[in-house]
């Protein structure tokens, strides 16, 4: 019994599947940001067309490029109904991140990429479309924070 | 008892209605079949994905590519019927009903399929289209759009894309390219760009895709979602629209309840639209592609019968179809050269 414990405590404490470490080098932008909300209809599933998904950020910290902290910005992420780990494929790319779904409030750390257009050809949803101009960011990894 | 003369008079208007009918297809397939060629893929006997030929009432079907070990698909005469260009890549890969024109690699040949050769390698030349005199074809990449020479393979002139992102078509003068863009407000629009300015217009931004010019360069043919309640797995039906190249006068072609209608394409003389009814949603290019048909234009707005879509085009008159074989992104020309021997 006692053995049982000490191995179910063990179990317990073990570390979990090691985190992959965020890369430094991936895009040309690395922040911590807020996504302020998800509109709707601005994520489905959909299993056909792939698409893309314009979300709006506040950035709260920034280690690679420009952004100031309380900056607005607008990141789109690859078939935003999927778990980012399992968006990628051969039309996006190198795609990838621990974050599950879209939750308006939560912090991400992400590594984006500019133009768009240089990273991305395909649908594109924006419900933010005609109060944004400027850069649009590609989402490379998108980490929970 | 002799039945009444009107029930008659109705049985006789009804056979006649339905000797009518029939006979439609007839005179259609006899009005349109000296009219030239219509390429197209399709699954060959052997199972890999070939380039036919076939006159536009689907007769004197031929094989244009030739090449059991290679998927070839995606085919484009030149605007003088002289040359193709198609895609190929090696056998057993999946074409895309999204991605087929920047699969594999650019194939150029005859119209008749000889003397066929690649373009580049896998990758290069995406989304390639024809310039009017089939000299320049335009690609369209990440990084933007460029024109190349065909016999220097030297780019010409490249320019950003701005949004667009598959199926472009280079306009019959030569002024214009219309594609499937993502800059207008919806994911899937249609949008002209004038090549002298770089000025982008929308031309439709309901879900669309598969868009082609009119003979004149005046108006679009192109796919468009019908506003739905989530029938058909929450994808609708995809019907057959036009508009002017500006965008205005929005109208709608053919639809039918039950088959999403893809891959049009205008006759060289204007007067036929060309297309692909397809049960599946992406077009099918995975199976068997779908089976094609081909309208009169002046016959538009045409509805396949059906209570559900009498309701949201009552003006619109009873489609005479004429029924092709199954096929993907079919093509047409007046050129008797892809008849010709290889």
């Amino acid at each position: 019994m006692a053995m049982v414990a000490l191995v179910g405590l063990g179990w317990f404490l073990a570390p979990g599947p090691a985190r992959a470490p965020f890369p430094a080098d991936l895009g040309s932008v690395e922040v911590v940001a807020q996504l302020t909300e998800v509109p709707a209809g601005a994520v489905f599933h959909r299993e056909l067309y792939h698409y893309a998904t314009i979300l709006r950020y506040e950035v709260v910290t920034c280690a690679r490029g420009n952004l100031k902290p309380g900056e607005v910005i607008y990141v789109a992420h690859y078939d935003p109904w999927k778990p980012r780990a399992e968006a990628g494929d051969a039309r996006a790319g190198q795609i990838g991140g621990t974050v599950r779904a879209f939750v308006a409030g939560d912090r991400h750390h992400l590594a984006l990429a500019s133009p768009l257009d240089d990273h991305y050809m395909g649908g594109l949803v924006d419900k933010y479309f005609g109060q944004h101009a400027g850069v649009t960011y590609w989402a490379l990894r998108t980490d929970a924070e | 008892m002799a039945p009444p003369l009107s029930f008659v008079g109705w049985l006789g208007c009804a056979c006649a209605a339905v000797a009518a009918a029939s006979a439609e297809p007839e005179a259609l397939a006899t009005e349109v079949r000296p009219l030239g060629w219509i390429a197209f893929s399709a699954r060959s006997p052997k199972g890999d994905w070939e380039i036919y030929a076939m006159r536009p009432d689907g007769s004197d079907k031929r094989n244009l590519s030739n090449s059991p070990d290679t998927e070839d698909f995606y085919p484009l005469f030149s605007r003088d019927g002289l040359q193709l260009l198609y895609r190929s890549m090696p056998r057993g890969q999946t074409v895309s009903g999204n991605d087929y024109g920047r699969q594999g690699r650019l194939m150029l040949a005859r119209a008749n399929g000889a003397e066929a050769h690649a373009v580049g390698g896998d990758g290069e030349f995406t989304w390639a289209t024809w310039s009017p005199d089939g000299r320049q074809i335009l690609t369209l990449q990440p990084k933007g759009f460029a024109i190349v020479d065909l016999v220097s393979k030297q780019v010409v002139r490249s320019f950003p894309r701005a949004g667009f992102y598959q199926q472009p078509t280079w306009s019959p003068d030569g002024a214009a390219l219309v594609g499937v863009s993502n800059g207008f407000n919806t994911g899937w629009s249609i949008a002209r760009m004038e090549l002298a300015t770089l000025r982008a217009n929308a031309v439709s931004v309901a879900d669309c895709c598969t868009p082609d010019w009119s003979a004149n360069g005046e108006r679009i043919v192109f796919s468009r979602r019908r506003p739905h309640a989530g029938e058909n797995g929450g994808y609708g039906w995809t019907e057959l629209w036009q508009a002017g190249a500006d965008g205005q006068g929005a109208a709608l072609v053919y639809a039918e309840d039950g088959r999403h209608l893809y891959g049009s394409h205008v006759s060289p003389d204007g007067r036929y639209v060309l297309f692909t009814g397809n049960l599946r949603e992406d077009g099918d290019p995975a199976n068997q592609g779908a089976p094609m048909g081909l309208l009169r234009w002046a016959d538009a707005p045409a509805i396949a019968e059906h209570p559900r879509l009498r309701q949201v085009y009552p003006q619109a008159k009873a489609a005479r179809v004429l029924a092709l074989p199954a096929g993907h992104e079919p093509c047409w020309t007046s050129s008797q050269a892809p008849g010709l021997p290889r």
